[in-house]
Order: structure tokens, then sequence, then C-alpha cells
């Protein structure tokens, strides 16, 4: 792996605590000897909010469909109807 | 102690799954916000966050359960209504002065516009990412699932894909500022 690769996986064990001792103090070392590292740690934390953003609103969009399905199809009616009475 | 639940890999699956936490989870929930004064779509809005949270705990296996998952969930919805009547007691009736909370959403627009590229320029990318850190799927699963020949050249992708995603996010942001300046 190149690396600039081999840096985002560091950066990945620094944000999620998981790089093993020995990556951890070449981290360390790095974070002395690179004055960007800093900076690409707060860019990969965002890179990691939007990802988050995205698949939250991706699955939200699943769960949607499904409600519709449910809703809206006669093979789940008893199911609607049950639901629907509830709010009579 | 009662297992999580398994959402599965694929779309489909999780289809599945989604359909029978609702017919197992979603008539309690009903009653309960009834009673306390919700309607239909109150319900279907704070049961859907609630499978959100259920399935981000389940897939990062950051919760054990006590109890079964219809009660877990009746649990979430409980917690979420009690907040959104808390959220709803706290706002203030507006008048013209309380009127200056324009800038509070300048942020907003060019997140919005960042999360339309990358969800349409670099999709296979976020699709990738997604099932790496927010599904936690194995590396050997999603290996299968994207076609690619190894185990290895899954991982590498991932972190090519984050690379391309963490270089956008800065150029884009750097560029947005500018122009809002």
């Amino acid at each position: 792996m190149r690396t600039s690769l081999n840096e985002i996986k560091l950066i990945d064990g620094y944000i999620f605590n998981c790089n093993p001792p020995e990556d951890a103090l070449l981290f360390d070392a790095l974070l002395i000897l690179n004055p960007e590292l800093p900076d690409q740690i707060i860019w990969q934390k965002r890179a990691h909010a939007m990802v988050q953003q995205y698949s939250s609103k991706k699955l939200r969009a699943e769960i949607e469909a499904v409600h519709q399905q449910l809703f809206n199809q006669p093979a789940h009616q008893s199911f609607k109807q049950m639901i629907l009475n509830i709010f009579r | 102690m009662a297992q999580l639940n398994d959402f599965g890999s694929t779309p489909i699956e999780r289809e599945k799954a989604f359909i029978a936490l609702y017919k197992k989870a979603f008539p309690s929930v009903a009653k309960y916000i009834s009673k306390m004064g919700g309607d239909f779509d109150d319900a279907k809005d704070i049961f859907q966050d609630a499978l959100v949270i259920y399935y981000e705990k389940s897939v990062s296996a950051s919760v054990v359960l006590q109890t079964n998952e219809q009660a877990y969930l009746l649990g979430i919805v409980k917690h979420l209504w009690v907040k959104k009547f808390r959220e709803n007691i706290k706002q203030c009736p507006l008048d013209d002065s309380n009127l200056d909370f324009a800038n509070e959403d300048e942020a907003q627009p060019s997140t919005n516009k960042l999360m339309h590229y990358l969800a349409s320029a670099g999709q296979k990318c976020m699709e990738i990412l997604k099932a790496f850190y927010y599904d936690n799927l194995p590396v050997n699963k999603i290996t299968e699932l994207f076609g690619y020949s190894g185990v290895r050249s899954a991982t590498v992708q991932k972190y090519k894909c984050m690379e391309k995603v963490r270089e956008t996010i800065k150029e884009r942001s750097l560029a947005y500022e500018d122009f809002v300046e």
C-alpha cells in the first residue's frame, strides 16, 4: 500500500483509538515530523462525518420505502388497518 | 439475554429485517404515541428515528440487549418522545425582535452542496465507505458484494476512497469558503 494510504490507515486508527502500540508510537513520531498531519486528521474526521450523514440518510430512505410498502400494498392491509384503528 | 437483530448485508436483507421489526414493534409504539396525544405521523417519524438508532447500535455492537427488541425499540421511542416534548416546551413565542437567526444557516448550503456532490460524483466510494464504516460489514463480505478480487484490494480501495473523499471535502470546503467570503 502506498505511503499516503498507510497514513490514512494510521489516522483512522488514531481517530478510532485502535492503532496497535507500535503504530501508535509511529503515529506520535509522524505528528512531530509532519506539520500537516493535524490538518489531515481534521479533514479525515470531516470525511467520516460526511460518510455517517450519507449513510444514515440512505438507511432512512430504505426504512421509508418499507413504510410505504406496509401502508400501500394490499398484502399488508390488515396490518395497516390495525395501526390506523389505534389513531381513530 | 436476547440476541441482536441480524440486519444482513444487502438492501433486500435489510428490507426483510425492517418489515419484521415494523410488524413486531410498531403496534406498541403506535399505541404509546396515541396515548400520549400524538398522531400517526408522530408515531411514524419517531419509530423511524428509533429504527435508525437501533440499527446503528446493533451493527456497531455497542449495545447488549437485556430485553427483547420490541421493548428496546419502545424504550428508545419513549426517550425520543420525551425529548421532543421538552424541545417543544423550550420554544419561545416569536416576535419580530427574535428573528435574528439568519447567520445560523450560513454553513448549511456548503454542507448540502458537498453532500450532493459526494452522493453523485463519488457515489461508488461513498457506498464502499458506508459498507465499511457505517454498516460495519466484514471485509470478506464487502469483497464479495463489490466484486473485488480479494480482501486486500477491497481494503486498499477503502483507503483510496477515504483519501478521495477527504481531498474532495478539503478542496470544496475551501472553495465554498472563498465563495461565501
